[in-house]
């Protein structure tokens, strides 16, 4: 996916979502701030990971994608759930948390960092292959435009 | 005899720091690995140092006590361990690309190279950067110092100079090397101390069941004269806080550690940029430890309170020393060692890095060239003279190092995301666009430390950030656009 073109568009974009972000706090509107912090993390991701422009499909769906629908249903179902056993002991636990804590440790914290670190592992060489940087070092020392 | 073993424990800790970094000077061979280490060292000795300076005594004190007072928000911020492989994600391979194109042995440098040595740039980031890093090395300073005078029955200052006078010796001795090496280990001292916890914590209580069972099931726990709220939705996500503060402290710390200078600095540290993923792994890892070991804490003393096996917490900031003592003495060792761990490794990097912005970025910002067969020994007597300087301030100057508790991440994220983070991912952004989110940042900060309250609940620092990137960003686009030589488009097209 080419995004070479795009870069300031992604720039305003997150100048957009921090302002939104801010506004939304402001109006005490949390979950959408959330929601909405997910994306302003997801562009930033997508920035980083493109070579030359170019971001990878196989990394834009595993781990980004992934992570981001972990996450935004992790704040929704934790929302969800403190709203359903508000003032009440909650009807089950999971792992003996809160219903609506659990989703902060299982996907918001372990999910959310296995999925990353995971996925960056595997897949390292859609964000910096041997090729890629053997071929920056050949271009800063030439200092002629990469190929 | 218990005491002084524990005593015992941690001075071998202190120690042992001292030796790591007086053996480190040996690798000290040129001025950018005396500032920066850069290109030094593998991912293993960079993930615990990133963990450990990350992670200070806040995280094992006050964190412990927040989560005690209020519930589960600050867990967001606690468990926040993605945040090193997001970081490394956006920006690993440029900001170890910027250390192939120029001499890179601090975040000035990173900036001189990116906008053309512009010295108002360079002399705000050294600015913003220097408030943020003194604010937390006088945190560390003060609550390592008072932990251990309470311990050994000193008078605060003594404790002071004692801890953080040998750390100020060995990392002037050894730089950023020394500095790197030391933290590591103490991270590595943090992520033991973490696994026993944990398994201390489930031991104490029988598991989370237990605790949620005995925190949910009653209104209020009292005794010795503290009434401390309980019930059923004190362990929800979102505790007692506004949803807002849950909010933020999800977004800040994930988003924010890759402007914070203790990732940034390691992140040109890294001997092979290829390695960076093995890097997040170890990162992520130590940091996920250490993050639960601070969470359990709580939960455990929550447990014993509610149970009345303790009294409430007149002081929250207590919860983990009241943990330690009725989990037994392996863990007292331990936690003792852990919070000096924290102390001295954040201490360590933020006096590292204020050195050196006082000794070469500021004065360089200024003009001022200091020759480079002379900048180490510039830096080691400012890092002598701010330690000394920090010592005193952090135990006197209570009240001051309390407002300085404004300024610390989210200050610092002010400052480093329009250099580095918009800086790195956008040739478009320019010097015209970046001074004036500086400068903004710069305002904004010193603002912070008035009366003036901003509106709609949220801290100072989110308004701050969010002013700053958006200024950066707007004022780029409608700016003359400048170009870039090659290598610096390289580096932003890698």
């Amino acid at each position: 996916m080419d995004i070479s073109r795009k870069r300031s568009a992604l720039m305003v974009l997150i100048a957009f979502l921090w302002l939104g972000i801010t506004a939304l706090g402001m109006l005490k509107l949390f979950l959408p701030a959330m929601i909405l912090g997910v994306v302003l993390m997801f562009v930033h991701m997508f920035l980083g990971v493109a070579r030359k422009g170019v971001v990878s499909k196989a990394f834009l769906v595993y781990p980004l994608l992934a992570w981001g629908v972990l996450w935004g249903a992790s704040f929704i179902l934790s929302k969800h759930y403190s709203d359903a056993f508000a003032g009440q002991m909650p009807a089950f636990t999971i792992l003996g948390l809160h219903p609506s804590f659990a989703w902060t440790v299982l996907t918001y914290w372990i999910g959310g960092m296995l999925t990353l670190t995971v996925g960056f592992m595997f897949l390292r060489s859609e964000w910096l292959s041997d090729k890629d940087w053997d071929e920056f070092l050949a271009t800063i020392a030439s200092g002629k435009e990469g190929a | 005899m218990e005491k002084t073993l524990i005593i015992g424990f941690s001075v071998a800790m202190i120690v042992a720091s001292f030796l790591i970094g007086w053996w480190a000077k040996r690798k000290v061979t040129s001025n950018k690995a005396f500032f920066g280490s850069t290109g030094m060292f593998g991912p293993l000795a960079v993930g615990l140092s990133s963990t450990a300076a990350v992670a200070s005594a806040f995280a094992l004190v006050g964190v412990p006590g927040i989560i005690y007072a209020t519930g589960n928000p600050m867990t967001f911020w606690m468990l926040s361990s993605a945040a090193f492989t997001m970081a490394y994600i956006i920006l690993g391979k440029k900001v170890r690309a910027m250390a192939e194109i120029g001499e890179v042995a601090s975040l000035g440098d990173i900036s001189d190279l990116r906008f053309n040595n512009n010295r108002l740039i360079k002399a705000l980031l050294s600015v913003v950067i220097f408030l943020g890093c003194i604010a937390y090395l006088s945190a560390q300073i003060k609550a390592g110092s008072e932990l251990f005078a309470h311990l050994l029955g000193w008078e605060p200052i003594v404790a002071a100079f004692v801890i953080f006078g040998i750390l100020t010796v060995y990392t002037a001795i050894s730089g950023e090397v020394g500095g790197l090496l030391t933290q590591a280990f103490q991270g590595l001292v943090m992520v033991v101390a973490g696994v026993i916890m944990i398994v201390s914590f489930y031991a104490m209580t029988g598991g989370f069941g237990n605790v949620m069972q005995a925190v949910g099931s009653l209104k209020e726990a009292v005794g010795g004269d503290v009434t401390k709220p309980l019930g059923p939705d004190f362990l929800n996500a979102w505790g007692r806080l506004p949803g807002t503060i849950s909010m933020v402290w999800m977004l800040i710390p994930i988003l924010g550690t890759i402007g914070q200078p203790q990732v940034l600095t390691r992140m040109y540290a890294l001997k092979n940029p290829k390695e960076m993923p093995k890097l997040s792994l170890y990162a992520a890892l130590s940091h996920a430890i250490v993050g639960f070991f601070a969470v359990v804490v709580a939960y455990g003393v929550l447990y014993l309170v509610a149970t009345g096996k303790v009294n409430p917490l007149a002081v929250a900031d207590r919860a983990i020393f009241v943990f330690a003592d009725e989990a037994g003495f392996i863990a007292q060792l331990f936690v003792y060692a852990a919070v000096l761990a924290a102390a001295m490794s954040s201490a360590s990097l933020f006096l590292s890095i204020c050195a050196g912005i006082i000794s070469r970025d500021l004065p360089s910002a200024l003009g001022m060239k200091i020759p480079e067969n002379r900048q180490i020994t510039a830096s080691r007597i400012t890092m002598f003279a701010i330690g000394i300087i920090s010592i005193f301030f952090s135990i006197y100057r209570g009240d001051m190092v309390a407002i300085l508790g404004t300024f610390g991440w989210g200050t610092l994220m002010s400052a480093t995301f329009p250099v580095f983070i918009i800086g790195l991912l956008w040739d478009r952004a320019n010097e015209a666009g970046v001074m004036t989110g500086m400068i903004a940042s710069l305002g904004l900060n010193l603002l912070s430390l008035t009366s003036f309250k901003w509106p709609g609940g949220m801290p100072g620092y989110f308004y701050i950030i969010a002013i700053a990137v958006s200024l950066t960003i707007f004022v780029s686009l409608m700016t003359k656009e400048q170009k870039l030589n090659k290598k610096l488009q390289a580096v932003i097209d890698l």
